[in-house]
Formats: structure tokens, C-alpha cells, sequence
């Protein structure tokens, strides 16, 4: 009995340490990385051609795991219930800083321990390639006149891209009507099939209607012209500072000790600097850009701080 | 033009490239086989590995899987009335009537039989007639799309059978699951009760999985005579006799045309073919009771028109560079990690590797239907389990299955939900294929419709104006309507004569 009891507590104890045991090697078991889109999908393949390249740098494996649905809102708000023992992180797309302004979880950039970024992606106006517009300027000019008789798809009230064509109005005044569909390919759909006039979605989604002749790509809102898209202008260049990008950086739960977050950054740095990844975001259309922790931290908490001010002011959820 | 076939078929006839054909089919057969695990998920979590190798191996692989899980996920319709994938779902209406009647491998051998044709007419088509039908694809805007889902849900009174009221009342139960969820149109939350995991809606497998799987589980445990029932095992012939097999090519045929069509149309698919096609087999043929009841010929038509779909959505793949369904959404993704381009330009300018796909896809079919039709007395075997095992088994696979699809605890609620709903649907004798219909094709009629009338500034008359989208609708009204006017017209033929009497 009174053996018992203290091989209990001794068992007890001894759980106790290994669980509060910061110290000791890391990593020293598999490691679980989140994506909270389905399967197939950027995110997905970021996730994976990330996972298996930074794994040789750390040693064991990294296993991905989707937990799709809600924009994204279950996996963020999953990975940021788990202990922060740096054995289960995230993907993280710019998704990230924008649910809790929509009302689908209550978590963002500040919740988190923020670990890289490791790409970005421009947003891209399309129009069928044989619609009568050749400029941007064309564009917006009919968009201007108010009657809303220019269409626009868009991928989902509330989605990054949708909130791009937001931008583009208020920065140009053009007025459009909204044509709401489930994700950028069904509007890009909508587009070549000449039942919407234009659409808005990634450079790395547009790109190859552009190249195979059935989109005409009339601006990238960026500062700098799209490596994939080089002939297309950008909308700073035309005079409208506009656009803010799609991105793909990685997190954990709050309060990883630091020490194990500048493991996974320097682990998914050597994973960047890989000739695969330039392969991968050459054929994404995704541009490669490495933030390390401190910086992606001021970039995410800066995003959040844009939507969370834009968002109530743009986006009216529920409005017709 | 020859030359190129001889290339590709040459690029294709490789022990390499056929090994990983091979390997494909028989993962997509069990990817198919296990309720829960569907194409989609098998070509998508085999695409990384194909990175590694040619693109001819890699594409092999891929295209393998999704060959081999549509014709496999109609094997446990067949059996155990769990439909393997949502293509299979009308699979399992004739399916396994036949073998409650003992004629299980039949059934095995019309699907490996059918699947067959109904991919081949369809890769067929492909390759000679590949840009009209991708053309023709493209003309479905809002306004089409509706009509498609709206001619979809008036077959609710197809399959209801006899009991045509319960199955409206199915149909708008299924409906109303529908609408829950983020609207699609404003992306306010809907009936989500604050839950986050409703935003996306109620998800659709572990809904299927439950009502059918689960439903059909509770319901063999709670009634003596179906446990009677379910100890015969027979499983009879596989391969149909040459008179039937015969009177099954033109159902075969023509749901082989219905599931090309609709697997062209991007965003719909195996699942909502297969039914029109089921419900246009039943319209033509003299003994429309027999549907639902084990009709060979229901069996031939849905079996086919699922396996059409993939050349359909190929088609529309290849041709314009858009997928036509969810797998070829991923294979897309595939093609670009190797460098090649889906799209016009792959027409003009790489037509050999066209041609490489359409033997791969021959290819492949042809094995899975070997597969099919010697691996059915087998499979069959799973009839022979003591059915507490064999129930067992559906509840362990159809949880892990419904877990597995989102990794989400709340699909597997859902399934266990359904389970019950599916119970009492067949303990008061309602028909659950409305439910069913209501659910696949509800988001769809509802989000097409609000944008075409976003398009057309709120007129409802120019929906109807569009010529694709006024065959539609009548054919929605004739088939509501259809039954009332039989059986006045049979109602006057017997009490006034032949009206040339007078």
C-alpha cells in the first residue's frame, strides 16, 4: 500500500519533469505542421516541399496535417491551443491576420509565436483575353461611370483577393458589381468563360491562362513587376499605390521558448535558400521572400493592424 | 498526327511507367474501396511523391489512383450499401438490391463492366471531340449551372420510388442542411449557432458515410427478420450472360454521354452525373418499378456515367487548363511541378504527352476492370462475415474514415448524426437519395441562382431566355410532371377508347 502510493508519486514526479522540461535536446521527436487548407492547394504545397526539405536541417521528421475549413480560423485557433512545446506548429497565411476582423475565431498575429515567412504573392486584375480593355486605365475608366455595369468575380466576401478589388476601388473610384464565388478558380472560370468582365487573384493563379492566351493580365498590385508577369505594369506604376499581398510564413503557440523558434526560423531558412524552393515559387508565381522571426513578427502584427482597421470599413458581411 | 500517337503510346509502354500505373490503380482501388477516403485525397497526398520521378511516371501514378478509386468506391455500395466515394451513391441504389437478392457478384461484375465502358465511351470522346465538349463546358455560367442543380433536385421524385411525398420531404430536409453554413453570397454565418466548425457547412462524405453506413447498421441490428436476411450469402455468377449483358450496353452507353457531359462541366462531377443518368435509364425503360430494386439496368447506367465523369473532367482539364472536378483541380497543380502547362497551348504544342495521357487513361481503366472482375468473388467474401464483425467494421472505418477527410472531430459528429437520421428515415420507409440530392446540389442552386440574378439585375426572365438554360428547366417540369400525365393519358385511353373511334 504505502509502496504503492510512493511509487505513485514517484512516477508522478518523474511525469512532472519530463513535462516541464524545456531543457534537454530539441527536437527529439516528429514534429506536426498544421495547414489549414485542404489538400492539393499553395498552402498545401508550401507546406509539404517546406516540411521535407527542412526536416535533413532538424533531424526528424515534420508531418503535415490538414485541418481544413473556415478560412483557416480551425487550424489557427487549433495550433494555438497546443502546448507550446515547439512539436506542433502552423502554416501561415495572410488568413491569419484577418479572421478574427471577419468573426471566425478569435485569434490573429499577437496570439502566436510567429516563427518565418518564407514567400509572398501579388495580387493580379484579369480580364478575358479577348475583352475590349488593353490597359488598366481602359478599365477603370468604364468601371467609373457608377452604373456598376462592369463585373467583377471575386473568390469570397471577405477573401484576400475580394478585399484587394475593395482597394482598387476606393483607390481609383471605379464602381463594380461583385460577383461572389468559392475560391479564385470558379472566378477565373467565370472570366474565360465571358460571364464575369474581370477578376482579381494571385499572380501564380493567373499565370498560366495568361501564357496559354485566354487571360489578359492589365495590372500586378505591387510596387515591382511580377518576375512571372514581367511585361505586366503594377499599379504603383500607373499611379495607384494599391494592393496588399497573399503570404506564407509559419507559427506556433504562444510562448515557444525562443531558443526552439530560432531553431525552426534557421531550419526553414537552409529550406529556402534550396534550389527546390526556387523551383517550386518560379511555377507558384510566388515570390520568395525570407523574414526571420522579428521581422515577420512587425510585418504579421502590421497586417493585422491594416485589416483589423479595413475590414469594418470595407467589407460589410451580410450586406447584399 | 500519327506520329505523335505512336509517341505518346511509345512514351507510355514502358515497364516504368506502367509499374506505376499499376501501383496507382491498386492504391486508388483501396482509396475507393474505404469509405471516407476518396480520389481526391489519394491524388493529393501521392503528389509530392511524384516530384521525384519523370513526369510520365508521376502522372501514371496519379491518374492510376483516380481511375482506380471511382470504379472501387461502387464495390462497398455493392456489398454493404456504403457508397466508397459520392460518385458512387446511385451505385448503391441498384447495387445492393441485387445482393439482398443473392446476386452480389453480379453486381460486382456490372460495375468492372460498366465502369469500363463508361470510361473508355468517354476518353473517346476525349480524344476526337475534345474542344467542342470543352466548349461547350464553358458556356455554363450562373444562369446554366442553376438550371443543371434545379433539373438535378426535381429528379427527387425519380428516386423516391413509390413513396414519392416522404421523399419531398427528405428533399427539403436536405435542402434546409444546405443553407447551413457561411452564405455564399455575403458570407454571413448561417444556422453556425457561433460554431466555427459550421462555417464551411455541414460537410457532405461524413453526412453520406453516416446515412447510409451507419443508418444501414442500426437498422440490420434492431430488426430480426434483415439479420435472417443478411446470413444467406449467395453470390452467383460475376460476369453478366450474354442476353443481359446486351440489353445493358445502350444504358451503359447513354449514361456514358450524361457523365461525359456533366464531368465537363467544371464544379460538377461523378456524383450529380451518375444520378441524371440513373433517372434517365429509369424514365426509358418499360419496367420503371424494377429501379432501385436491383435493375441491372439502373446499376449499368450509374456505374458508367461516374466513370465517364473522369473523362469529362480531363477533357475540360486538358483542353482549357480548368479542372473539371476536384481530383483534376490537384493533378493541374501536379502537371505544373513538372513543367507542363494544361491548357490550349498543350494541344498545339506537346500533343504526343495528350496522347500519352489518353493511353495512361486506357490503360488504367482496362487494369481496374481485371481487377474488378477477378478480385469479386473475393470481395464478395465480406458478405461471409458474422454480420456483429462485418457492423463492427462499417462503425470503425466510418469514423476513422470521417476524422480522416478534415482531421476534424465535428465530421465525425456529423457521421454519428446522420447514422441516427439515416435509422429513422429507414424505419418510417423514407427515401434518403432526396436527402442526398438536396444536399450535393442545394449549394449550388442556391449560389448560381442569386448570381445569375446579380448578372441579369434581378430579372428572372432572362434565367429562362438562355437556350441551355430553358432545355433544362423544361426538362425539370417534364420530369415533375411526367407521371401525372401518364397516367391521365392512360386514365383516358381506357375509359373514352381510341380517340379515332369518334
Amino acid at each position: 500500500m504505502r509502496a504503492g502510493r510512493s511509487i505513485g508519486i514517484l512516477s508522478a514526479g518523474i511525469l512532472l519533469a519530463a513535462c516541464s522540461a524545456p531543457q534537454g535536446p530539441y527536437p527529439a521527436r516528429e514534429i506536426k505542421l498544421i495547414v489549414q487548407a485542404a489538400p492539393g492547394g499553395t498552402s498545401d504545397t508550401v507546406s509539404r516541399v517546406m516540411a521535407s526539405l527542412a526536416e535533413s536541417r532538424l533531424g526528424v521528421p515534420i508531418v503535415c496535417e490538414n485541418r481544413p475549413g473556415a478560412s483557416g480560423a480551425l487550424a489557427f485557433s487549433f495550433v494555438a491551443r497546443r502546448s507550446p512545446d515547439g512539436y506542433t506548429i502552423g502554416h501561415a497565411p495572410v488568413e491569419i491576420a484577418i479572421v478574427r476582423s471577419l468573426g471566425y475565431a478569435d485569434v490573429g498575429p499577437s496570439d502566436v509565436s510567429l516563427i518565418c515567412l518564407v514567400s509572398k504573392t501579388a495580387p493580379a486584375l484579369v480580364v478575358n483575353a479577348d475583352a475590349r480593355w488593353a490597359t488598366f486605365e481602359d478599365f477603370i475608366t468604364e468601371a467609373k461611370g457608377g452604373s456598376g455595369a462592369v463585373v467583377m468575380a471575386n473568390s469570397g466576401i471577405g477573401s484576400i483577393w475580394h478585399f484587394n478589388i475593395l482597394l482598387m476601388e476606393q483607390g481609383t473610384r471605379a464602381r463594380f458589381t461583385h460577383l461572389p464565388y468559392g475560391g479564385s478558380t470558379p472566378a477565373l472560370v467565370s472570366v474565360i468563360g465571358g460571364h464575369s468582365d474581370g477578376a482579381v487573384a494571385g499572380v501564380g493563379e493567373v499565370v498560366s491562362h495568361v501564357q496559354s492566351g485566354t487571360l489578359r493580365a492589365l495590372a500586378v498590385f505591387d510596387a515591382e513587376r511580377s518576375s512571372v508577369l514581367p511585361d505586366v505594369p503594377t499599379t504603383h506604376e500607373l499611379g495607384y499605390p494599391i494592393g496588399t499581398p497573399a503570404w506564407s510564413g509559419f507559427f506556433g503557440p504562444a510562448g515557444i521558448d525562443e531558443e526552439r523558434v530560432s531553431q525552426l526560423a534557421d531550419a526553414f531558412e537552409m529550406a529556402f535558400g534550396s534550389p527546390e524552393w526556387a523551383k517550386l515559387c518560379r511555377e507558384r508565381g510566388m515570390q520568395p521572400l525570407f523574414l526571420g522571426r522579428e521581422d515577420f513578427e512587425s510585418f504579421a502584427l502590421q497586417q493585422q493592424q491594416f485589416f483589423e482597421e479595413q475590414i469594418p470599413r470595407l467589407v460589410r458581411l451580410g450586406a447584399p | 498526327m500519327t506520329a505523335e500517337l505512336l509517341a505518346g503510346l511509345a512514351a507510355v509502354l514502358d515497364w516504368q511507367v506502367l509499374a506505376f500505373l499499376a501501383a496507382g490503380v491498386s492504391l486508388g482501388a483501396v482509396f475507393g474501396a474505404l469509405p471516407g477516403l476518396t480520389a481526391t485525397m489519394g491524388v493529393a497526398v501521392l503528389t509530392p511523391l511524384t516530384f521525384w520521378v519523370s513526369p510520365e511516371q508521376g502522372l501514371a501514378m496519379l491518374l492510376g489512383i483516380y481511375c482506380g478509386a471511382i470504379p472501387a468506391g461502387g464495390i462497398p455500395a455493392i456489398l454493404i450499401n456504403v457508397p466508397g466515394t459520392p460518385a458512387s451513391i446511385a451505385t448503391s441504389w441498384d447495387g445492393y438490391a441485387l445482393t439482398r437478392k443473392g446476386k452480389a457478384g453480379l453486381a460486382l461484375g456490372i460495375n468492372a463492366l460498366a465502369s469500363a465502358a463508361g470510361q473508355l465511351t468517354s476518353i473517346a470522346f476525349l480524344a476526337f471531340l475534345a474542344f467542342p465538349i470543352a466548349s461547350f463546358a464553358l458556356r455554363f455560367g450562373p444562369a446554366e449551372y442553376f438550371g443543371l442543380a434545379l433539373l438535378g433536385i426535381s429528379l427527387m421524385a425519380g428516386v423516391s420510388g413509390d413513396r414519392v411525398l416522404q421523399g419531398m420531404l427528405a428533399g427539403s430536409l436536405g435542402l434546409a442542411l444546405a443553407l447551413v453554413g457561411l452564405d455564399p453570397m455575403t458570407a454571413y454565418p448561417r444556422y453556425t449557432f457561433g460554431l466555427s466548425e459550421f462555417l464551411d457547412g455541414i460537410s457532405f462524405v461524413p453526412v453520406m458515410i453516416g446515412l447510409f453506413g451507419l443508418g444501414e447498421v442500426l437498422s440490420q441490428v434492431s430488426d430480426r427478420r434483415a439479420r435472417a436476411r443478411a446470413t444467406k450469402i449467395e453470390i452467383g455468377r460475376v460476369v453478366p450472360k450474354a442476353r443481359d449483358a446486351r440489353s445493358l450496353v445502350g444504358s451503359a452507353l447513354s449514361g456514358a454521354g450524361v457523365g461525359t457531359m456533366v464531368g465537363a462541366i467544371p464544379a460538377a462531377g461523378g456524383d450529380i452525373g451518375s444520378v441524371i443518368a440513373w433517372e434517365q435509364a429509369r424514365r426509358t425503360a418499360k419496367d420503371k418499378g424494377q429501379f432501385g430494386k436491383g435493375s441491372l439496368r439502373g446499376l449499368a447506367a450509374s456505374c458508367s456515367a461516374c466513370n465517364a465523369a473522369i473523362g469529362g473532367a480531363m477533357t475540360t482539364m486538358l483542353t482549357l487548363g480548368i479542372p473539371g472536378d476536384a481530383v483534376s483541380a490537384i493533378l493541374i497543380g501536379a502537371l505544373l511541378i513538372h513543367g507542363i502547362q494544361p491548357g490550349p497551348l498543350l494541344f498545339a504544342n506537346n500533343q504526343a504527352f495528350v496522347f500519352s495521357i489518353v493511353f495512361l487513361l486506357v490503360f488504367a481503366c482496362l487494369m481496374i476492370m481485371v481487377v474488378g472482375l477477378l478480385g469479386a468473388r473475393p470481395l464478395a467474401k465480406v458478405l461471409s462475415v458474422p454480420p456483429p464483425l462485418l457492423w463492427a467494421g462499417i462503425i470503425v472505418f466510418g469514423t476513422v474514415g470521417s476524422y480522416a477527410l478534415n482531421n476534424a472531430v465535428a465530421d465525425v459528429w456529423a457521421m454519428y448524426a446522420a447514422g441516427l437520421l439515416g435509422f429513422v428515415f429507414r424505419r418510417a420507409r423514407i427515401p434518403l437519395g432526396p436527402l442526398v440530392l438536396g444536399l450535393i446540389l442545394g449549394p449550388m442552386m442556391e449560389s448560381n441562382l442569386r448570381r445569375a440574378l446579380i448578372l441579369s439585375g434581378g430579372d428572372w426572365l432572362a434565367l429562362v431566355a438562355r437556350p441551355i438554360v430553358a432545355v433544362f428547366l423544361a426538362a425539370a417540369v417534364l420530369s415533375i410532371a411526367w407521371p401525372w400525365i401518364r397516367s391521365r393519358r392512360s386514365a383516358s385511353r381506357s375509359n373514352l377508347g381510341p380517340p379515332s373511334s369518334a
